[in-house]
């Protein structure tokens, strides 16, 4: 039978892929048939993802905001990889600040990983002979945060806003190249990320944050699972779209 | 010490008093939860120090937070 949801023979590219939603969707992806390069900077972390999928894999750790290194090391690894049918970029940092104390050189990191790293690599994957000219997708990890706001979240919000806009046009343009380009957009989902920032630091605010989602928090399967759907031919008529999936956090 | 009453002073922008080591600073009318994130990141800013939330719920007066300061730099 045909599932349309299959990644089976499918190459992809995941950034953040040694830990939450980025590892969850390589293993996700791994078990609907994808074969995966698994980028981050900790090796070590890598392993344990690669580990975790049934299919072959190629361990890449590098820091995504040295652009000189990913552009000879990714072209390199696609060379004898092969050509990329999906990339998902969900490499990212976050951090709560308040007006006061931002500053133009605090935000420079955030928009590094967050937005300018995940244009450099589109656009070394979307170069010829780098990807299938028949149907790749690209998946930029955004966050509610890009649509709506929150005390103290400027900054991240400043970025996450940004690729789901930049994803839009990114999708225009690269739609007669057959490259589709879409967002997801998670509410508070359990990693490491949400467990260090600090509306999960004491119970009160933890159960406050949790109260904002009326399903409860997001699992890490709750967001790989998003992932292979766009990944997949089953949204071959979806681009430019930013998927939000949040257990009901923006409903209100 | 001064400097350190001077920093609170701009951060939760008390213009009407001089504040001492010994006040409840959350206790402030100026006190808030955006007051908490700006003192913790400007703690960060100025000392390279940061405070946990855990530590940062026990503490109360301004000596405590300072001491709290002085003993991590
Ligand atoms: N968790 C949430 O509640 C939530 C909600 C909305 C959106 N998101 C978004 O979802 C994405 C994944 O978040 P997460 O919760 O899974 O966070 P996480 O567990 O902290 O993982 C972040 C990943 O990004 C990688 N990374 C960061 N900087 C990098 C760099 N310079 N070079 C290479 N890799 C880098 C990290 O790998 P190394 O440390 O190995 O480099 C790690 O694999 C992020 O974009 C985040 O903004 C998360």
């Amino acid at each position: 039978m045909h599932n349309p949801f299959s990644l089976k023979d499918k190459n992809l590219i995941i950034t953040g892929a040694s830990s939450g939603i980025g590892r969850q969707t390589a293993i996700a992806a791994s078990q609907m048939g994808a074969r995966i390069i698994l980028i981050g900077r900790s090796e070590t972390a890598l392993q344990q993802t690669a580990e975790q999928c049934i299919t072959e894999t190629r361990v890449l750790s590098l820091d995504i905001t040295n652009y000189e290194e990913v552009s000879v090391a990714v072209p390199s690894c696609i060379a004898e990889f092969g050509k990329i049918d999906g990339v998902v970029h969900a490499a990212g940092i976050s951090t709560t600040l308040p007006l006061k104390n931002i500053t133009a050189e605090k935000m420079q990191p955030f928009f590094e990983t967050n937005v300018f790293a995940a244009i450099h690599l589109s656009k070394i994957v979307c170069s010829v002979g780098n990807y299938n000219k028949s149907s790749s997708s690209i998946i930029f990890i955004s966050s509610v945060m890009g649509v709506v706001g929150e005390l103290g979240k400027t900054i991240y919000s400043l970025t996450k806003g940004a690729v789901i806009a930049g994803s839009k046009s990114l999708a225009l343009e690269l739609a007669s190249k057959n490259v589709r380009v879409n967002a997801i957009s998670p509410g508070v989902v359990v990693t490491p990320m949400s467990q260090n920032a600090v509306y999960t630091q004491n119970q009160e605010a933890f159960e406050k944050t949790k109260s904002l989602h009326p399903l409860g928090l997001g699992e890490p399967t709750d967001i790989a699972n998003a992932c292979v759907f766009l990944l997949s031919d089953a949204s071959k008529w979806i681009t430019g779209i930013n998927l939000i999936v949040d257990g009901g956090y923006t409903a209100k | 010490m001064e400097d350190f009453l001077q920093l609170i002073t701009e951060v939760l922008e008390i213009e009407d008093r001089t504040i001492t080591a010994e006040d409840h600073f959350k206790q402030f009318d100026e006190w808030d939860s955006l007051a908490r994130l700006s003192l913790i990141a400007s703690i960060d800013d100025q000392y390279n120090v940061i405070i946990d939330d855990q530590t940062f719920t026990k503490l109360e007066t301004l000596q405590q937070l300072y001491d709290e300061i002085q003993g991590r730099i």
